[in-house]
């Protein structure tokens, strides 16, 4: 019993970041059809931003901890979302619908940012101090405060970005595009403003992974990237541009990753997943959630 | 299709251009590199390029070598060699072919380094590396040099002592990176552990790139092993998983063969990380490092954000050991270096050193260090002990 | 562009200059380099061949992977002769491919897409995690027997040469017209009596044995081959080749691998500045040509005629 609570607790710790990571990509792909291969790269930008800022506003400013990991979260949201902006008008506009011509600019873009990561930042694991100190005990299983603030607040940013894409105009027109450009196009619905927003709200996920994940583990220039492949994984299973499919898949290849991991070793639970991909596309091509095209 | 022409002609003029660099410095000896300097490991490659730049500056500050009456200044070239064997083979190529390389002063990576030596034991060119395997070395690999400690001289004296600080040990998980290091140490380290009499109760294999270690940590931590041995895993990998066995109550001896950098280690894993063994860690800011190695380490902090460790300051041994044995060979034809190098006394940043290793290898290509282990205490690395190879002693002693 | 025939005749100039070359340069640097061109350039041009019928076929990489291995495994660990190693390099691709491409080709688009990759990364950790092949150091000792080891860049040359000129001879076929067919719209041709899921799998077939020589001849060329080497990037920066030197044309992968190749050694030895440089010329070329520097040439061409006549 205690083994299986701890199992859970592992499973819904890795599925949270997890799943905010591969929300942000299955929402660029709903609207704008292209796989960004450089998304990992919001993600380290956001986490890399918070390593500089929080020594700076608890050293310099004297602002407590706290407050300075809420301002570094701030900035580091705001230079993604402007970062993503830039991307987007700058470059991944003209290949919309372009699925290997996105695909290679993504990749380009992936080569540069990295590199210049590398250039300011060194090679070297950067980290801030625990927010949340201490660890907490809940049916036996154990977690960190930080872990837990984690889980906390990536549901309540999915639930959320549920929310908007539910219940608000904007939703509306995040949903419509996806389903039928063209469609949404007649009805009036400005197709470049909203894919700017889908890219940018993708971005922000991203970034807010980032933001949750620098005081947990060490920030490097490719920690973002380390994310993608499992984050590819988890779309194909929910369905590529399906929002709870993104949920649905995080949580899956975290309950593999975990229970394998646990049984077996972590080894052979990462060739598990992605054999356990392949059959699975093999029998429902268009993933649990997704629309047959 | 004059597009094609005009494309060859415009990569041949920026070659020649390139040559033309190294045909108008006619006194200065390339020293090569092919390091990481992308990805995940690139802090090793940029570590090692600096710590190559600083060893470069000093003999040339010092008047260069001189050899056969001729006075060569060295430089440095750094290649990225993406940890690939391809990558590697390119290297080798332009390295030795377009760029006129005649020694390279670090390589890093076993498939890089392997692809290399089918080019550099070939051409004769000189090759020293931090590879770890046993199959890089020979007599039929001459022209090949290991810069650091391997398991083969790490793991023996390494384990050894910390059995004696741990009497009662009888238990051990060991957890490795599914990588080419991983795959080397593993099968040392479980015979090792035998040896002393320590049951292995698992030997547990992660990809590279693992961002969450809750499942394994929650697997060691059901086993409750005496020790966890984490091979050749990577700092910050070790760090993930020891504040994860934290959080579950695992108290136990912790073990880095590999250990390299304690600021990694202990950026991520906090107080997790008080008391681990580390078995290729130095500490250079301690008082038994040389005033050579502390002083590299001051400034590698300002420079590169991180000190130094075992494998980047690699190079500058590499280059210290090149420059005394063209010196001793009064030519820089890498046939006639080669063969004064295993017998050559040259002062590297741990102090006087030499070659040795026949014994294992079969070829003295081996580069003689002492082997340090250090603990974490207050987050810091302080060293325990510090045993030289016996080769080394009877070198110092001579 | 040029009328057809005349362009075929300067590939083959092309082509035979290039054998030549290998043959008679001096410096095996620049015959090295040759090599690595054509063999991007076979890689692209096989990615290329499979995005005919509209798929990205990223397990490229996995059949570049699998001739590699298969020259290697036959030559180092069984010793078969090299000739022999160097056929079953192609067949043993294809094989594999075809079971591929019967399973996964239902799939279509961005989900055949992300299956290929998985399969890449599937093989490629099954090297890794198998001790009979080396594990992640691979295998060590591919070297060409010695009466032809100083001619074997420019036999390498001259089959990465003939792979090419043979993908588009497919393409230029009444095979590869019924290809494009099912890009454009598979309803059409299976109207028509045609079967397509079985003209698929042979698409996949014919880049995959195209692929799987290259393999082949990479393991001699490089002596040492390992697991890295065959990640799913290998076709990412093939499918870079193909876009930049332009899609359009079967002459586009084989100019896009050049030049890329060539900006690659350029910026070889400026130390951590050479990803951000050839990010850089990856992210410019597609944004200010997106027909690539082939569709560029084109462009070129009819406005100068335009504005003679």
């Amino acid at each position: 019993m205690e083994l299986f609570v701890q199992l859970l607790a592992n499973t819904l710790q890795i599925g949270s970041v997890y799943v905010l990571f591969a929300l942000g990509l299955t929402l660029i792909f709903g609207v704008m059809k292209i796989i960004n291969f450089a998304h990992g790269a919001f993600y380290t930008a956001a986490a890399l931003i918070v390593t500089s800022v929080v020594p700076f506003a608890t050293a310099t400013l004297g602002l407590p901890l706290w407050a300075g990991y809420l301002l570094a979260a701030i900035a580091a949201i705001a230079v993604v979302l402007c970062l993503g902006a830039l991307v987007y008008s700058l470059g991944f506009q003209y290949v919309l619908k372009d699925l290997n011509g996105s695909f290679i600019l993504s990749i380009g873009l992936l080569l540069v940012l990295n590199g210049a990561y590398l250039a300011i930042y060194g090679g070297a694991p950067r980290s801030v101090p625990q927010i949340l100190p201490g660890t907490i005990s809940i049916f036996g299983a154990t977690l960190t405060a930080q872990r837990l603030a984690l889980v906390i607040v990536a549901a309540i940013v999915t639930g959320g970005l549920y929310l908007l894409i539910e219940r608000t105009r904007l939703g509306l027109a995040l949903r419509a595009v996806a389903q039928d450009q063209e469609a949404a196009m007649l009805q009036g619905m400005p197709y470049r403003r909203v894919a700017l927003y889908g890219f940018m709200i993708g971005a922000g996920l991203a970034a807010c992974a980032g933001v949750l994940m620098a005081p947990i583990n060490a920030v490097t220039p490719v920690s973002g990237d380390e994310f993608l492949i499992k984050a590819f994984i988890i779309i194909i299973i929910g369905g590529l541009g399906s929002v709870a499919g993104a949920i649905v898949g995080g949580l899956f290849i975290a309950v593999v990753e975990s229970v394998g991991g646990y049984f077996f070793d972590p080894s052979t639970a990462t060739l598990a997943m992605f054999i356990l991909v392949i059959v699975f596309l093999l029998v429902r091509p268009q993933g649990i959630l997704g629309n047959a095209e | 299709m004059d597009t094609v022409n005009s494309v060859r002609l415009l990569g041949a003029a920026a070659l020649s251009l390139l040559l033309a660099q190294g045909a108008q410095a006619q006194e200065t000896l390339k020293l090569g590199l092919s390091v990481p300097l992308s990805g995940a490991a690139a802090t090793w490659g940029l570590g090692m390029e600096w710590a190559a730049e600083q060893a470069v500056e000093r003999v040339n500050a010092e008047g260069g070598v001189t050899a056969n009456g001729k006075t060569y200044m060295f430089d440095v070239v750094a290649y990225d060699n993406k940890y690939s064997a391809t990558e590697g083979a390119r290297n080798a190529q332009t390295m030795l072919n377009r760029d006129g390389v005649k020694f390279i002063a670090g390589a890093i990576g076993t498939a890089p380094v392997r692809a290399m030596q089918a080019l550099t034991e070939r051409n004769g060119v000189i090759l020293f590396s931090t590879a770890w395997g046993k199959s890089v070395k020979g007599p039929e690999y001459p022209y090949t040099f290991t810069q650091m400690n391997t398991p083969f001289e790490i793991l023996e004296p390494f384990y050894t002592f910390i059995k004696k600080q741990h009497p009662d040990l009888a238990t051990a998980v060991l957890i490795s990176p599914n990588d080419a290091t991983g795959q080397e140490l593993e099968p040392v380290a479980v015979e090792t552990w035998k040896g002393l009499g320590v049951e292995m109760l698992a030997s547990d294999w992660y990809e590279r790139g693992t961002t969450e270690f809750q499942p394994i940590a929650t697997k060691i931590a059901s086993l409750n092993p005496d020790l966890v041995d984490f091979s050749a895993a990577p700092p910050t990998d070790v760090g993930s998983i020891l504040k994860e066995l934290d959080v579950l109550g695992w108290d136990g001896v912790k073990v880095m063969s590999a250990g390299t950098s304690v600021d990694a280690l202990t950026a991520v894993a906090g107080e997790a990380a008080e008391g681990a063994y580390l078995g290729a860690s130095a500490d250079f800011d301690s008082e038994t490092a040389t005033d050579v190695q502390r002083e590299l380490n001051a400034n590698a902090r300002k420079a590169l954000g991180e000190p130094l460790n075992g494998i980047t300051i690699s190079s500058y041994d590499a280059i210290m050991a090149l420059r005394a044995a063209i010196l001793a060979a009064d030519s820089v034809d890498p046939t006639k270096v080669k063969d004064v190098l295993p017998s050559v006394r040259f002062e590297s940043s741990y102090g006087p050193s030499g070659f040795g290793g026949e014994a294992v290898y079969g070829y003295p290509q081996q580069m003689l260090i002492p082997v340090i282990v250090t603990q974490v205490e207050n987050g810091k690395a302080v060293e325990l002990t510090r045993n030289n190879p016996a080769e080394l002693e009877a070198l110092l002693n001579d | 562009m040029l009328n057809r025939s005349s362009g075929v005749w300067i590939c083959v100039a092309l082509a035979i200059g290039a054998v030549l070359f290998a043959l008679l340069a001096t410096n095996p640097y620049y015959t090295s380099l040759v090599v690595w061109i054509l063999t991007n350039a076979v890689l692209a041009s096989a990615l290329r061949f499979v995005l005919q019928i509209g798929e990205l076929n990223i397990a490229t990489a996995a059949f570049f992977g699998i001739g590699a291995y298969t020259a290697a495994i036959t030559a180092v660990l069984f010793g078969w002769p090299f000739w022999l190693t160097l056929v079953l390099a192609p067949l043993v691709a294809a094989t594999l491919s075809a079971l591929f491409g019967w399973v996964t080709l239902r799939a279509k688009g961005p989900y055949f897409l992300l299956i290929s990759f998985a399969v890449t990364e599937v093989i490629r950790l099954i090297y890794t995690q198998t001790n009979a092949i080396g594990g992640n150091s691979g295998l060590v000792g591919m070297f060409p027997p010695m009466a032809i080891d100083a001619y074997y860049p420019a036999l390498a040359v001259a089959l990465l040469a003939a792979t090419l000129f043979a993908l588009y001879g497919v393409e230029r076929s009444d095979l590869g017209r019924m290809f494009m067919a099912i890009k454009n719209n598979d309803a059409i041709p299976r109207s028509v009596g045609l079967n397509v899921v079985f003209l698929k799998v042979l698409c996949v077939v014919i880049a995959a044995a195209a692929v799987g020589l290259a393999g082949g001849l990479h393991a001699y060329a490089n002596n040492v081959i390992a697991p890295a080497d065959f990640t799913y990037f290998v076709a990412i920066l093939a499918l870079a080749y193909v876009k930049i030197g332009g899609e359009g044309h079967p002459f586009g992968p084989v100019l896009g691998a050049a030049v890329l190749t060539l900006v690659g050694q350029w910026v070889a030895g400026i130390s951590a500045w050479e990803n951000i440089f050839y990010g850089a010329v990856i992210v410019a070329t597609v944004l200010a040509f997106p027909g690539g520097l082939v569709g560029l040439a084109t462009r070129a061409r009819s406005l100068v005629i335009r504005s003679g006549q």
